[in-house]
């Protein structure tokens, strides 16, 4: 493994840094280093994924991820290519301004190749809506954890609907206590616990519109 | 119906000492939001008002045919006299004023500490730091800080009165967190990660330095409501959140030294374990004797009763979910289930898995009480 994805994967952020100055002072491609930071972070989410990692070094390695990409990024010419394997909008719904698992499940998405578009907290169904039609995602993420959360989503897939666009946008809801009785109160297509489940079903999400 | 042969209290420190009660106790956590909810009070009424507040929550104790008594009277808080005390308690969003009128309180988490701040507490210790520099937390004068908190703790008592006088027990006096749920709330989440890996010596000095005053306080509480339990407040240290090695660095530690503390002053720690202690568990078993485990759902409770069976009383925890879009045959059941296989051999309080949804249906509830009085646990 490169010095720079061991770094990254292995949450060590002075070392991760200074190989960036380093490589970057002797005139690196900085392609390159953005390719090692993002195999680093693949690491990482399999990690996760797999129960030996925690949020705990999700949100380290995204710091350090980030931090790189700032010493990176004003050496690049142009545009960061991206692949992305499909988009997500995401947020937590209307009247709920946990942040947490929302969050857990962005970065997730990001280290396994999503675009996600990520609203905050405290999001109206209205701006779930825009932000769909703007982009053209084909998954809709809803995050909550307090119960009354549950008509937020509910109201949101309600104004997808009205929207004339729910036949061609997956719907997941996600939170510490959704049910399979709350999914299908809300009108969603998959609900999950656990953001490494929840990437799971994105991937199948993403393999059934490409079919 | 299960003939009963002992009080409530008898039956709640029986589950505490692991026996087997006459039948298992059932302790649906702050149940203030949902009765008030049930009775057409919104949000802001139910912050605001307290008479119509507290009425309608003895209104819907009575209508759910009563329980073995109130873990939490109200939504007052208890403080010490002092301003170390009052300063930390987390600041909240309320309906009406910062949310839609019929939510319900929401913490908002900011970043109040910086990171010289554990320098200056391992320097100065806790109360020290919080006497010189409040105003961080709050910018009110201390005087109104002192008398806000003296309210708050005089209005807890009366609640406690009122239940009383109408024959309803209730447990907790004191509450605290730990110090690594503290530093998370105060710092946030992404912020206090960050600490943990870029000055985690700084972190633990700090937490060695207020560790002792969070006891301390606690105590005082408990003595000022004459109540007998302590609530833990535990979330961020959990297996949810971090690796064991932290874990064992900056949570366990700290919660070993506070419960056998409290355990020595005859208080009883009620473990408020909210998101995922599953690979955290075992580790309470080192937990002194008389403590309650009391978990959310997202603790796998069966697998927790394997472990601690027979060591620390396990207490829990009907899901919001079910509480909120379940049927009552759905509740009954998971109840059962949970009386036939966590209460088996004693050691069990049934409840809501943290605290029962301003949603909830009033069946769903009636339910989970139901089961309780009518189904024995096995011996």
């Amino acid at each position: 493994m490169a010095e720079l994805v061991d770094a990254i994967a292995n949450i060590k952020e002075d070392e991760a840094l200074t190989i960036v100055r380093h490589r970057l002072e002797f005139g690196e491609e900085p392609m390159a280093l953005v390719e090692e930071c993002r195999a680093g972070m693949a690491i990482v989410g399999e990690r996760y994924q797999k129960g030996e990692y925690f949020l705990g070094e999700l949100i380290m390695s995204g710091e350090i991820f980030k931090q790189a990409m700032s010493l990176i990024e004003p050496r690049l010419t142009g545009d960061v290519p991206t692949e992305t394997i499909g988009k997500v909008v995401m947020g937590t719904v209307k009247g709920d301004i946990h942040s947490i698992g929302k969050d857990v499940a962005a970065g997730l998405l990001r280290m396994s190749g999503f675009e996600v578009f990520d609203l905050g907290v405290d999001v109206a169904p209205e701006a779930f809506v825009e932000k769909v039609v703007e982009t053209g995602a084909p998954i809709l993420g809803m995050s909550g954890l307090l119960t009354p959360s549950f008509e937020s989503m509910k109201n949101t897939v309600t104004a997808i609907r009205e929207r004339g666009i729910r036949d061609r946008v997956k719907v997941i809801i996600g939170g510490g206590v959704v049910i399979e009785q709350v999914k299908c109160y809300v009108g969603a297509d998959a609900f999950t616990r656990d953001g490494a489940e929840g990437v799971k079903i994105c991937q199948e999400f993403m393999r059934e519109a490409n079919k | 119906m299960i003939e009963e042969a002992m009080t409530p209290q008898e039956r709640v420190q029986a589950a505490i000492n692991l026996e087997v009660p006459d039948r298992v106790p059932v302790l649906p956590l702050q149940t203030c939001y949902f009765a008030c909810r049930y009775k057409g009070l919104d949000g802001y009424e139910m912050v605001k008002e307290r008479e119509r507040a507290l009425q309608a929550h003895l209104e819907v104790y009575d209508e759910l045919g009563g329980f073995d008594g109130q873990v939490i009277p109200g939504i007052s808080f208890i403080f010490p006299r002092r301003l170390s005390g009052i300063v930390a308690e987390p600041l909240y969003k309320v309906p009406g004023v910062d949310l839609p009128r019929d939510s319900i309180l929401q913490h908002d988490e900011r970043e109040i500490l910086l990171p010289e701040d554990y320098d200056l507490i391992a320097d100065l210790g806790w109360n020290a730091f919080a006497e010189k520099y409040y105003s961080k937390f709050n910018p009110r004068p201390a005087s109104k800080i002192l008398e806000w908190g003296e309210r708050q703790t005089a209005t807890y008592i009366d609640d406690v009165k009122l239940w009383n006088e109408h024959g309803v027990p209730v447990y907790k006096g004191g509450e605290a967190f730990s110090p690594l749920m503290f530093f998370s709330m105060f710092r946030t989440l992404e912020q206090f990660t960050f600490d943990l890996y870029r000055r985690p010596d700084r972190v633990e000095a700090a937490m060695d330095a207020l560790v002792e005053d969070f006891i301390q306080d606690a105590i005082e509480e408990s003595k000022l409501t004459g109540l007998p339990w302590v609530m833990l407040v535990l979330e961020r240290g959990g297996c949810f959140y971090y690796p064991l090695k932290i874990f064992e660095r900056f949570e366990w530690k700290y919660i070993k030294r506070m419960t056998e503390a409290w355990v020595k002053e005859g208080i009883t720690p009620l473990l408020h374990l909210d998101q995922d202690w599953t690979l955290n568990v075992p580790y309470f078993r080192d937990l002194p004797k008389g403590c309650i485990c009391e978990f959310d759902s997202c603790t796998d409770i069966f697998k927790a009763k394997e472990i601690l069976g027979g060591k620390q009383c396990i207490m829990g925890d009907v899901r919001a979910s079910l509480q909120t879009h379940g049927t009552p045959e759905q509740v009954a059941e998971y109840c059962t289930q949970l009386i036939d296989v966590v209460g088996k051999g004693g050691g069990f309080i049934l409840s809501s898995g943290c605290y029962v949804p301003v949603d909830a249906k009033f069946e769903n509830v009636k339910a989970m009480i139901d089961c309780a009085k009518t189904h024995a646990p096995l011996q």
